[in-house]
Formats: structure tokens, sequence, C-alpha cells
């Protein structure tokens, strides 16, 4: 027996009800909260049968439809350059304190530029330079934003 | 009623308000234009930008980017065949054939002159419909709010599913349950943070908004490139005559008066929107046509082109009627705009035409100037604004992640959003690569809280019991609508799947 993919999700996401409703029942009640006919647990509670069921009948629903489904062709994908792309952003997300807005958007967007297999240095550094410094005018100077500068030049300055 | 017009002539039309309006619609159509990147992208994408101006600019801002956005939609449905958006799918069935026959210049002309009239007519009936539904919700208590809650949520989980409702109810719950994490609202006590102070807040809507649609769209446009051939190109640099003769337009005129009414009251119910009113009317067109025309739907009808456009954005603007007098969205689009006046600090229900008047109508008028700036503006620029769209991918994508990323960034300054954001987007992409919809889990998230805090509310006044259901005749009637919008997809098919099987047994019994 196979299991289709649709199923597949609907088991992960039973199990991810279950787990939801699970944690619900850590949520502190104030003290005499549990007498109320709604309180900080109801909602969970009720949406994680309701998940829960919804995903069951799914499960059972795509039993009955099983072979029906297209098949994804996942090996056609470009995935490297998508996965590229999302570590980049994860990096990004962490130099962003570090080395401030200019420079690691700058960094961002030559990675991103060269990820998508672009690889003339006039595209690579003559968008993603000028970009940066308009971007960093309209907030600074024209929206007023306060951009903090990065803690590694404050660090080293100071 | 006289007044109010007038208020919001004053707030459309000030000079800031009418820069938004033709910003907003030529940003969406650009946006729009892109395959794959729909409405709710490019206004999510401008919520950010929205921040720093007073609520009615935010809003006529980004209802011309939703304008936009469905126009732009149609224009690559024509000239690629790749629509922008759901809602202009149909307007590819005959659109790109005419593009194909060297007429894309008049298919544009045609599909931004029945976006025009249709959401020129729709704009007039909003004009009554919102006013009149307004005053009658004012007497609204919570138990309604709560069962309208659950109506638009299941509407949209029963027309939205892609034949799937199970799956979109599904998606529903889950953006229920993302809604109850941080601090809960009655009692301050913390749900699902696990401790972290990063999710005290919850979740934000900007970043589920981005993540799922933004940034998903953006990278699933490079997981799975679309192939534009030669030919498409050729289409774009060659557009032809952009003129419509006067037997086309005693063609198509009925076509589109019929097609606006009908989009209109389709965008007005819950969770229809768009993309069904344009296939009801693309059918109900087909239908009524004689034999001889039906067979030219599909291979370049005129008709075929004219009837889901117009009915495409009468809907759009139906749309607005539940959002600005209930304050419930009917779509994935309407939703976000939801987000986004609750965040400016108006929320939009029956109070909104008491309390934000100039809101309220300034939305309403800006829709007219919208519709015109489309129509003037947009029309004899669409040679240029797709020639952007040669700007090479490479460049586009990541710029798109950036706005994205730093849409968020900016208005929290917190590293740890970016974190949260790459970890949605990757879930909302196996979502959509197992054709899970998401446009549920994002209305299910906004309304989320709502739905809770009217249904605490509706339990208190009835004192704990669940008679709130049965003891208003209205709460009783949305809640049997509710039943009946679930019941009746499933029992279809049951029926279908039975007439099948007797019709085959009687066709067996009969050999």
């Amino acid at each position: 027996m196979t299991i289709s993919r649709d199923q597949i999700a609907g088991l992960v996401f039973l199990v991810f009800s279950l787990a939801y409703g699970f944690y619900a029942t850590d949520i502190a009640l104030l003290p005499g909260e549990e007498f109320e006919p709604i309180n900080a647990r109801t909602m969970p509670y009720v949406l994680s049968g309701l998940g829960a069921a919804l995903s069951f009948f799914f499960v059972l629903a795509s039993w009955r439809s099983a072979g029906t489904l297209k098949p994804l062709k996942l090996g056609l994908m470009a995935w490297p350059p998508v996965i590229a792309l999302l570590v980049v952003m994860v990096i990004y997300g962490l130099i962003l304190n570090w080395l401030g807005f200019v420079v690691s958007t700058a960094l961002f967007l030559i990675a991103g530029f060269r990820i998508m297999g672009e690889r003339r240095p006039k595209i690579l550094f003559g968008v993603s330079i000028p970009f940066v410094a308009i971007s960093w005018f309209c907030l600074t100077q024209l929206l007023d934003i306060y951009l903090a500068p990065g803690r590694l030049f404050s660090l080293l300055g100071g | 009623m006289l007044e109010g017009i007038l208020t919001g002539l004053s707030t459309a039309t000030m000079p800031v308000n009418l820069f938004m309006v033709f910003i907003g619609c030529f940003v969406g159509t650009f946006i729009g234009m892109l395959p794959g990147l729909g409405p709710i992208s490019a206004i999510a994408l401008m919520i950010p930008i929205t921040y720093g101006l007073d609520p009615a600019s935010g809003i006529i801002l980004m209802a011309g980017v939703y304008y936009g956005a469905i126009f732009g939609g149609s224009t690559s449905s024509i000239l690629i065949n790749a629509p922008g958006c759901s809602g202009t799918v149909v307007t590819a069935f005959d659109g790109y054939p005419l593009a194909q026959k060297g007429q894309a210049g008049k298919a544009l002309a045609l599909a931004a002159y029945a976006s025009f009239t249709g959401g020129t007519i729709s704009a007039v009936f909003l004009l009554v419909a919102a006013p009149a539904l307004a005053s009658v919700s004012l007497s609204f208590q919570s138990a309604d709010y709560f069962a309208l809650m659950v109506l638009g949520l299941s509407a949209v989980a029963a027309f939205s599913g892609k034949g799937n409702i199970l799956k979109a109810l599904m998606m529903t719950v889950l953006g229920l349950m993302i809604s109850t994490i941080g601090t809960d609202r009655s009692s301050g006590v913390d749900r699902f943070t696990f401790g972290r102070m990063d999710l005290v807040d919850g979740i934000s809507f900007l970043l589920l908004a981005m993540a799922t649609f933004a940034l998903a769209e953006a990278l699933m446009s490079v997981l799975k490139p679309e192939d534009n051939g030669e030919a498409d190109e050729d289409a774009m640099r060659n557009l032809g005559s952009m003129k419509l003769n006067k037997e086309e337009i005693k063609e198509v005129a009925p076509v589109i008066a019929r097609s606006s009414v009908l989009g209109f009251f389709v965008g007005v119910l819950p969770g229809a929107g768009a993309t069904i009113a344009a296939f009801l009317a693309y059918g109900f067109e087909r239908n009524l046509a004689k034999a001889k025309e039906k067979l030219k739907f599909g291979l370049g009808s005129l008709k075929g082109l004219a009837a889901p456009e117009a009915a495409n954005n009468a809907a759009s603007s139906g749309s607005f009627v539940p959002l600005l007098t209930l304050g419930i969205p009917g779509s994935g689009t309407t939703a976000i705009m939801l987000g986004a006046l609750i965040s400016y600090g108006i929320q939009p229900g029956p109070r909104l035409f008491l309390d934000n008047p100039e809101v309220f109508w300034s939305v309403i008028i800006s829709m007219y100037v919208g519709n015109i700036v489309l129509l003037i503006l947009n029309l004899p620029l669409i040679p240029y604004i797709s020639r952007l769209l040669a700007v090479p991918r490479q460049v586009l994508v990541p710029m798109i992640l950036l706005f994205s990323i730093t849409g968020v960034y900016l208005v929290s300054f917190n590293s740890a959003d970016i974190l949260i954001m790459v970890i949605i987007t990757v879930l909302a992409i196996v979502l959509r690569l197992l054709d899970f919809p998401l446009a549920p889990l994002l209305l299910g998230f906004i309304l989320g809280g709502m739905l809770e805090d009217n249904l605490r509310r509706a339990l208190l006044i009835s004192d704990g019991g669940y008679s709130f259901i049965w003891e208003r005749p209205i709460t009783l009637t949305i809640f049997c609508i509710t039943l009946f919008v679930l019941v009746a997809p499933l029992a279809s098919g049951m029926w279908k799947k039975y007439r099948k099987k007797t019709v085959g047994y009687g066709a067996s019994m009969q050999e």
C-alpha cells in the first residue's frame, strides 16, 4: 500500500492539531476563569477538535480518491536557486543588526542577483548599490525613519 | 447621503489622494502583470508604504493597487497567456487567441473598456447598497457578527477550495490557530508563545500576508518558471490597432452591462469574488450566444473577453460592500485590506460609516477615479508598461524578496521577524505544492481575534448558554445559510456520483 501526498498532508495536520490541543492545556488560567463560559483555552480546544476532525475526514476522503492525483514532478523544479534564496534571506536576517541596513541590503541584492544567474558586474553592482543608496535616502531623509548603524561598526568605532 | 458623497468627493479629489490613485493603479498594473503575483501580493507590498499616510489615503492607494492589479492581470493574460491572478484566468480564454491573431491592441482596449464599465456600474451600486446595508447592520449584535464571520469563513472555504472544500476548511482552521498565538485579548495570558518574547504580540498580519503571498509567489515563480515563447514577445511588441468599430461596440455593449450587474452581486457574496464572477459571466454569455457565436468562444470571441473582464472588475468593487458595511471581508484581497485598516486604528463595520465617513465615502468615490485613471492613463501606457515585463527576472525576483522582507522589518525593527518569515514562506511553498489554498488561511487569521471576541460577548450576553444561536431570527438564518454553503457542495458531489452510478447501472441493464 502506498500513501499519497494528500494522506501524508492530512496525517501531518492531524498530528499538528492534536499537538496544538495538547499545548492548549498549558495555557495559564486566571483564578476562577475555568468557571467562565469562555476562557483563554476554549477557542484553542475547539480549533484543535475541528482541525483533528477535518484532517481525519480528509485522510479518509483521500483514501477513496487515491490514484487520481497528478504526479508532482518535484525533480523537474528549480530547487537549488529557491533554497539558496531562502538561505540568503536567513543570513540577511542574521547580519542585519550587525552590518546595518545599507551594507547588508547591498550584499543581499548582490547575492540574490548572482543566485538568479546574473554574472555581469555592471548589473550586480550597478543596480544594487544605487538602489540601496536611493532607498537609504528615501527612508532616512524623506520618511524620517531611523536606521540604526550596524552593531559591528559601533563596536569598532567605539 | 449627499453630504457623505460631498465629503468623499472632497477627500478623494485632494491632490495627494489623486496622486495615490494614480500611483496605486500604475504600481498595481505593473505588479499584476508579473505572472504569479496577484492582487493580494500587490496590496501586501504596498501596506508598509501606507503606514506613513493617513487612513483615507492609505485605503485609496490600496484600492487603486487592487484595480490596477486586476487590470494588469488581464494584460498578461492577453499578451502572454499567463494570468497574473486567478480572477483573470478566464480573460486568457479568448484574450490570448485574439493576441495571437495580431489583435492584441484591440483585446487590451476592449478589456479596458469592459473593466471601466464594470467598475463604474458597480461603484454606482456600491454607492446605494453600502449605506443601506450599513444602516441595517447597525442593529446587529455580537451573536450576528459571530454568525456572519462563521459564514464568511465557510463561504470562502466552500468557493476557493479548488474543488476540495476539506483542504480549504483545514487552511481556515490553521489560520484561526495561528491567530491564537500571542497574548489573549480578554484575560491577558500568553498563548502558544513558548516563552519567546518575539511571539508575545502574536504574528503580525503583514508578516503572514507577505510570507504566504508575496514571498511564496515570487519563489514559486523561480521554482516553476513559465516559458514564454517568441510569439508572445512579438505580441508584446506589436499590439496592433487599439480601436473598436461600431458593430463591435454594439455587439459587446449588452454583454458588458449584463456581466457588470452579475459581477457586482457575485462580488457582494462572501467568499465568491472576482474569479467566480468571471467564470459565471463567461458561462452565462456562452449559453446566451447563438449557436454560431458559441463556436467562437475560446477562439478569440470579443464577447468571451468582455464578459469576464466586466464581471471581475464589478466583483472587485462588490467585494467592498461586506468589508465596508459589516467589517467582514469576502475575499483574500479584502481580508488584507481589513488587516491594514485595523492596523491604522480603524474598525471597518457599520460604525465606519458614522465614525469615519471620510474613509467610507472617499473609498467609494476613489473607485470612480481609479477606473478613469485606468482607462485614460494606463491604456495608452500599456505598450510601455508591458516593456517593463522585459526587466530580467534575475533582477526582479531579489527585488520583490527585498521589498517583502524590508516591508515587514521596517515596521517592527525586529530581525527575528525575518527568520519567522522564512519559516512561514517554506511552509507556504509546501502547501502551495500540495494544492492547499492560502487565501482561507489569511482570512481565518485576520478574522480569528474578532471571531473569539464576538463569541465571548455573545456567550456573556446569553449567560453562558448557546441559546444565542437560535434566539434571534437573523442569527439563526445566517447559521442556516452557513450550513447550506458547507453542505451544498458535498451533497451535489454525492448526488453526481449517485447519478453516475444509477445511469451506468441502467445502461448496463439495457445492454
